[in-house]
């Protein structure tokens, strides 16, 4: 199921049963799906977005809510948002501990970016944070590999409610 | 005389282009209903207290129809908080038979425990506010009829009509005459022949729909709303927020003081109080949201994969928590449960007295 794009030479892709969600091994992941990838200036700042996984299970994303006020401090896992998309919901969770630097405002107003250009312009927010246990493209596929039961499990038992 | 209602729709916040059409399709269905009027607003919960927005709400007079996507509770002590005070209007476009049963449990059991809440004490003046959640249905259709059978049920409590109405057809100004009028005179009467005729416009006749559009940019706010038909004035709100929100007023009841003040994101307050008085609107969990009951939603919980702890703490334990983290947020020292914690000994009060009780009160009224 993972394979070496032939599109790119820096990305891989994960097949999510027809669809093909690429990852550029330009970054690392976060297990709550998110990509992070260090400021060119400054490495302890990290610019955090949905990945391609998450995009696809989301679909287009019409509103994006943020509980707190940048600059602020985040536990690991605190609650921080909430998205709604076209197919779904989602509370959102810091992927680390460290200081929220700044959100992307321009999502506040327009959200699609995050479906149109979801490893640049879609980008979520920036926080300072010292952890390095984030993980390679090539882990993180195996962890979706891990996951995609589960997440197909997940929403197939909610749609049949 | 059927008198005119106003309609306010309040806006979504989210650019979900299903409820801009649902919002727009309404507006739409209500221009052609004669003597409405239709007032759109942003997402009401966001509006400022001195905003054009809210300053037009109040301007408002007579029963007024609400149609937001909050709950019906959070749309109407929204208004309360913002000076714009009415009894609740009954509503029939309800999520299903169960919410009714739930309304009505409530009722209930606020008949049978016999607090005094603050409601009680207050005068509240002789209009009713109709509230509508979008949330209940996607057809358009369903809160038209909501509204025409609003405007309806306030036209038939002002004016007897006789059964020779039936009789007159309508014209085509939507005047469908006065009581006990032949077809003939209202004939006479729409189509006055000398210029000195009282207009038919201007009298609160059914001229067509009034569209007011505001648009207000302020950004999206979040505070606690007091539902004052469930509050009894405990007071444990204000012990245990430590960000100044709550105050009282002149006659030393609670009220949101300075909702700005509140932290965002933060619904701590809400699971402290007693009677559930306390609601943050925009909260994902619908008990803290204002529902009546929890509604399920259509739309998929991905939170469980993006992330979500495990539940499992109590109440007050969570309050305690989310309290810490916006403490610590704001550069100050986490307290836990040390303060302002509910005081759970004076709860026992409302609990049937047992034998044991009953001897200690004849202790203590022996004038040893």
């Amino acid at each position: 199921m993972i394979h070496e794009s032939s599109k790119s030479d820096s990305n891989l892709t994960f097949m999510m049963g027809e669809f093909e969600a690429e990852f550029p091994d330009d970054r690392r992941y976060a297990r709550n799906h998110m990509w992070a990838q260090a400021a060119n200036d400054d490495p302890s700042k990290i610019r955090f977005g949905f990945t391609a996984y998450a995009v696809r299970l989301l679909q287009d994303v019409y509103f994006l809510d943020w509980m707190l006020d940048a600059p602020s401090s985040l536990a690991e896992s605190q609650e921080i948002g909430s998205i709604e998309s076209k197919k779904a919901e989602s509370a959102l969770y810091a992927p680390g501990s460290g200081q929220l630097v700044q959100f992307n405002h321009t999502l506040m107003e327009d959200p699609s970016a995050i479906n149109t250009d979801k490893y640049g312009a879609g980008w979520l927010f920036e926080m300072q944070i010292q952890q390095s246990d984030f993980l390679t493209a090539r882990q993180y596929l195996e962890l979706l590999a891990e996951v995609w039961d589960r997440t197909q499990r997940t929403i197939k038992g909610q749609l049949n409610e | 005389m059927a008198k005119r209602i106003s309609v306010v729709v309040s806006q979504s916040p989210s650019k979900n282009p299903a409820k801009r059409k649902l919002e727009e399709d309404i507006v739409a269905g209500l221009l052609f209903e004669n003597g409405i009027d239709v007032t759109i607003v942003p997402n009401l919960y966001d509006i400022k207290p001195d905003s054009t927005g809210m300053l037009a709400l109040r301007q408002i007079s007579g029963n007024l129809v609400v149609i937001s996507w909050l709950f019906e509770r959070a749309a109407h002590w929204i208004l309360d908080r913002n000076a714009i005070h009415g009894r609740v209007g009954e509503v029939l476009l309800k999520n299903d038979d169960e919410e009714e049963e739930a309304w009505e449990e409530d009722q209930d059991s606020e008949a049978a425990d016999h607090k005094d809440r603050v409601i009680d004490s207050r005068t509240i003046p002789n209009r009713k506010i109709y509230c509508l959640d979008l949330k209940i249905t996607n057809r358009a259709q369903e809160f038209i009829d909501e509204v025409k059978r609003i405007h309806n049920e306030n036209a038939v409590q002002i004016v007897g009509l006789g059964d020779i109405i039936k009789s007159v057809p309508p014209q085509p100004n939507g005047f469908a005459g006065l009581n006990g009028a032949t077809a003939s005179a209202v004939e006479r009467m729409s189509s006055p022949t000398n210029d000195t005729a009282l207009s038919l416009e201007g009298n609160g006749l059914d001229q067509p729909s009034v569209v007011n559009r505001i648009e207000d940019t302020g950004g999206r706010r979040w505070y606690p709303v007091i539902d004052y038909s469930r509050c009894t004035n405990c007071m444990e709100c204000i012990d245990f927020c430590l960000f100044g929100v709550y105050g009282v007023d002149a006659v030393d009841t609670i009220l949101v003081e300075q909702p700005d003040n509140c932290r965002k994101g933060c619904p701590a307050c809400s699971r402290v109080c007693p009677e559930n008085a306390i609601m943050f609107p925009q909260h994902k969990t619908p008990a803290i949201a204002g529902s009546s009951e929890a509604v399920a939603s259509l739309k998929i919980d991905l939170s469980q994969l993006f992330g979500a702890p495990a539940e499992g703490r109590s109440a007050e334990e969570l309050a305690a928590l989310e309290r810490d983290e916006q403490l610590i947020a704001a550069g100050r020292e986490a307290v836990g449960l040390t303060v302002g914690m509910p005081r759970r000994q004076e709860q026992r009060d409302t609990e049937p007295k047992d034998d044991l009780d009953d001897l200690v009160d004849e202790l203590n009224d022996l004038d040893i």
